[in-house]
């Protein structure tokens, strides 16, 4: 972190009046921001506490029976469960499947990238809709007897997150320069398997990490490809839109709702902190491409 | 007990020759430096011996056994990346203690081994540092030290020095020589810098455009390059275009010499700066001081001659103190001994 | 010592020939392990997408364009491509307003601050769906946060219907713009310090510095990125879903909710309905991420 600082620090050190200015207004932006990011959040997180909130700014009064009852409900639990099970093995299939791809194409076969490539751009463009569409349509052709089953969406969230997995994979194998790092060890007498536990997995742990957090948080949130693909499959997503669209004014249905919305906002925090973390203060999702620039000039 | 043989090895990168047809015979203790611009395939080289690399045909030979098709790491190799390509989340012990470890040494031999080599490389205070925390000059030592772990019978060196600032390259290159002597391992050094490729190998072999056009001690390439291209790239020359008549090619008074015999209208003859010897008066071919750049013991002149109706210009080295009273503008006469100058063919 | 050692140590060459199984040859050691991952893409993605493709041109009497025609007549369908397609430039230029000079300053930023800012920037990015859309509610909804409080300094302010599109847009932008901000930041690094100096030392202006210079260069990144807001904005489902919850069907018309509908409610037309949507945001999307190729190339010529 500390090695990047003087570099971003150059600008800042005209002074002067028109230095002032420009400071007052990067502060209002900020300040601007910070309370759009905030608002919504504290609205949603007041209304978890809230007993009623109708007609005055601020709730009339704060409870955590709504914290207490959502806890306590089992089918609010078992849609916690599911999508935390789902979300793991999403993560966990992709790295299994790109971390041995992407390798093979840095240290092996270079044809396999422009296929690897071409393949992340299908999800990256194309909406989760369509594809859970395309999916449900596919698989009653191919297998209608896996239609709403958790096979069929664990399929269909891999195939929408690996390219986060791919992408943070990648990038870390080029910024621990593994084809060197490879040969090196082979160079050294080191027998493949060694190779890669010794060498290659603790230079990109960094990646490993923050993909399967990208792809975790990824499928945590997917809503229309599950709701497409996974008819009976009952995620806190689809509780969630359940939830609100059957909202019909009674006491209760929107705080249970801002609590889960709470659980998960506070979830993605904490994914978040840690990709940036792992990412050492470096924007997570790049202009997939302009990655390359980034890279430039760091030599 | 190990050189390393090539015998008719090329290596074709769709339809490109990388390395074409190149035989070389390394003896056992020599350090031989693979010297050549970009893409003229002395790292191509480097890599098959090391096995990364796998030749299109031809045969390798380490130590007399055939190595050709054998993995890397059953190689009796150790190799020094020009990015050092240190594992970055091993430290330097850990770095060089790696070869042993996998080759599974007991425990003991592996920490005596270790120790001799830190000491060998000198990087015993920075034993316990990781990679990015030691400078580019002490990471290739510590590369060194890797390659050297396994007392692998020949070391290669991919152009070691060129990420590296002048000072320390010089330095390192001069450690590099003394541990190869000291251990003495077979090594072969690319680079593309002639003055380190001379200063660090017993023999130097020219490489160009995927073929070895000549391989000699320093001395002997720096005085008589075999090819046109040894001679541009080794040194710096002068190369003056010049006219056959009567099977000699000549520059006024300058010097006169047999024109070499594959030629039919033109040749270049190549000639040092330091053999050029410039006088005031008539006993030579006239030349005029274009321009004057002092080097500090010698002075380098620009000069700008006739050759028959158009204008040559050479450079010539003299003593400084001699130049003293040259001036830019005057004219001098230019005599170069004939035994320092060699002639090739133009090409057709 | 060199020699002693490397013989006791290194069983050098076997008999056996090559263990190298490749580099030449061995078509399945150069693409095994790739093998799953290219099987997840060919069963998740493009097996589907040629089947979906495929199930509009084909009905029970072969190849026709019949399922095209009809839905592409009717007006609800026409409605809902011009809404979608308004709300994706609108969504991706407002992102590109706001979002452009927050990239500037975020990318310039001391490490520690850049982090706060990124993490932050990275939650209100990946935030969406559903649970954006009860945080809309909660805040500009006809009891939200923000809608009592203006309400208690201007009795007469009503808020947007939450299924009108003016509504769809301020919730996409809530994640919309910072995820801007998160694609365009790296280009702002692209900009050397060094650069403006050396405008200085050759007496340019700022402004004779950013419009021969600056803009140039920034151009092509900034576009791409909104390119993809654009992209990205129009195949929005979870967002526009929670907020059209309420209207019963009266609210905007968009693509994604058509195609949701169509397969939920429209037993007897909604496959077809919802193919033929599904295929017209495929090949927005494929426009779009073709030009965005060619912008990136082009944003990447000058490195």
């Amino acid at each position: 972190m500390s090695a990047a600082a003087p570099a971003v620090a150059a600008p800042n050190r005209r002074a002067g009046a028109g230095g002032t200015a420009r400071r007052a207004a990067e502060a209002a932006l900020f300040l601007g921001l910070g309370l759009y990011f905030a608002v919504p959040m504290i609205a949603v997180l007041l209304y978890s506490l809230a007993t009623r909130w109708t007609a005055e700014v601020l709730p009339e009064a704060y409870t955590l029976t709504w914290w207490q009852s959502t806890l306590a409900d089992p089918e609010i639990l078992a849609a916690f469960q599911t999508t935390l099970v789902l979300a793991t093995l999403t993560a966990a299939v992709d790295v299994a499947l790109v971390v041995p791809a992407a390798y093979w194409a840095r240290v092996r076969n270079p044809r396999i990238r422009p296929l690897v490539e071409t393949s992340a751009a299908i999800p990256f463009a194309l909406p989760y809709l369509v594809i859970g569409f395309a999916l449900l349509q596919f698989s009653g052709i191919v297998a209608p007897g896996l239609q709403g089953t958790f096979p069929l969406v664990v399929l269909g969230h891999c195939a929408i997150a690996f390219p986060f997995v791919y992408w943070a994979v990648d990038g870390s194998m080029a910024a621990a320069g593994i084809e060197r790092l490879s040969e090196a060890g082979e160079t050294c007498g080191a027998p493949p398997w060694q190779i890669i536990r010794r060498i290659v997995f603790p230079n990109i742990t960094p990646g490993i990490v923050s993909g399967s957090l990208l792809a975790f948080a990824t499928s945590f949130g997917e809503f229309a490809l599950t709701q497409m693909v996974g008819r009976g499959i009952y995620t806190i997503p689809i509780w969630s839109a359940s939830a609100i669209r059957s909202y019909s004014g009674e006491s209760g249905d929107f705080n249970r709702l801002a609590v889960v919305t709470m659980i998960s906002f506070f979830v993605l925090f904490v994914l978040s902190a840690i990709v940036v973390y792992f990412n050492r203060g470096q924007a997570a999702r790049l202009l997939p491409g302009a990655a390359t620039v980034d890279k430039r000039e760091q030599p | 007990m190990s050189g390393v043989t090539l015998e008719r090895v090329t290596k074709t990168f769709s339809q490109v020759h990388a390395l074409d047809d190149v035989s070389l015979e390394i003896v056992s203790g020599e350090l031989v430096a693979l010297l050549g611009p970009s893409g003229c395939g002395k790292t191509t080289l480097l890599r098959s011996v090391a096995g990364l690399e796998e030749p299109t045909s031809g045969r390798i030979l380490i130590g007399g056994r055939d190595v050709t098709g054998v993995p890397t790491r059953e190689r009796p190799i150790g190799m020094v990346f020009q990015s050092y390509a240190l594992f970055p989340n091993l430290t330097v012990r850990q770095n060089i203690s790696f070869p042993l470890e996998v080759r599974h040494r007991p425990p003991a031999e592996i920490r005596e081994r270790v120790a001799e080599l830190l000491e060998i490389v000198r990087l015993g205070p920075q034993a316990d540092r990781y990679p990015h925390q030691i400078s580019g000059g002490q990471a290739q030592r510590c590369a060194l030290g890797r390659a050297l772990a396994p007392s692998p019978e020949v070391l290669l060196l991919d152009e070691p020095l060129s990420a590296l600032d002048a000072l320390v390259r010089t330095r390192l290159r001069d450690e590099i020589r003394r541990i190869q002597q000291l251990v003495k391992t077979t090594a072969i050094y690319v680079t593309h810098d002639q003055s380190e490729a001379m200063a660090i190998a017993d023999r130097v072999a020219v490489m160009n455009h995927g073929r070895v056009e000549q391989v000699a001690a320093p001395p002997a390439l720096y005085e008589e390059p075999a090819t046109e291209f040894a001679a541009t790239f080794v040194g710096s020359r002068n190369a003056l275009e010049l006219p056959i008549a009567d099977g000699r090619i000549g520059l006024g008074a300058a010097f006169s010499i047999a024109a070499p015999a594959a030629s039919r209208e033109r040749a270049i003859a190549f000639f040092r700066p330091e053999d050029v010897q410039v006088a005031v008066g008539s006993m030579g071919h006239p030349a005029v001081v274009e321009m004057k750049i002092f080097l500090g013991p010698t002075t380098r002149l620009h000069l700008a001659t006739a050759v028959g109706d158009r204008t040559a210009r050479l450079h010539a080295d003299m003593p400084s103190r001699a130049a003293a009273h040259l001036e830019e503008g005057s004219v001098v006469a230019v005599r170069v001994d004939p035994q320092h100058v060699r002639a090739f063919p133009v090409d057709a | 010592m060199g020699a002693t050692a490397s013989a006791g140590s290194t069983p050098i060459v076997r008999e056996s020939r090559p263990t190298r199984p490749s580099r030449s040859s061995g078509w399945i050691a150069a693409w095994l392990p790739a093998i799953p991952l290219l099987a997840l893409v060919a069963l998740g993605l493009v097996g589907p997408a040629i089947v979906l493709v495929a199930q509009t041109f084909v009905d029970a009497g072969g190849f026709t364009v019949a399922q095209w025609t009809r839905v592409l007549g009717q007006a609800v369908n026409q409605e809902a491509i011009v809404t979608s397609v308004a709300l994706g430039l609108c969504s991706a230029t407002i992102s590109l307003i706001i979002g452009a000079p927050v990239a500037a300053l975020v990318s310039r930023m001391l490490a520690g601050g850049r982090a706060f800012w990124l993490g932050l920037l990275n939650v209100a990015a990946n935030f969406g769906g559903i649970g954006l859309a009860f945080a809309y509610l909660a805040t500009l909804g006809s009891v939200g946060m923000l809608t009592l409080i203006i309400q208690s300094l201007l009795p007469s302010f009503v808020p947007p219907r939450s299924s009108s599109v003016i509504a769809l847009l301020l919730a996409y932008e809530y994640t919309n713009i910072p995820l801007f901000v998160l694609l365009t930041i790296p280009a702002f690094g692209v900009l050397r310090d060094e650069w403006w100096e050396a405008a200085q030392t050759a007496s340019a202006t700022r402004v004779q510095f950013w419009r021969r210079v600056g803009i140039p260069v920034l151009t092509p990144f900034l576009a791409s990125g909104w390119l993809l807001i654009f992209t990205w904005a129009i195949g929005i489902y979870g967002i526009a879903y929670g907020l059209a919850g309420q209207s019963g069907g009266t609210g905007a018309r968009i693509i994604t909710l058509q195609i949701g509908s169509a397969i939920q409610s429209d037993v007897l037309n909604g496959t077809a309905r919802a193919g033929v949507l599904s295929v017209v945001l495929m090949a927005i999307a494929t426009v779009s991420l073709l030009s965005y190729r060619a912008l990136l190339r082009r944003a990447l010529r000058w490195f």
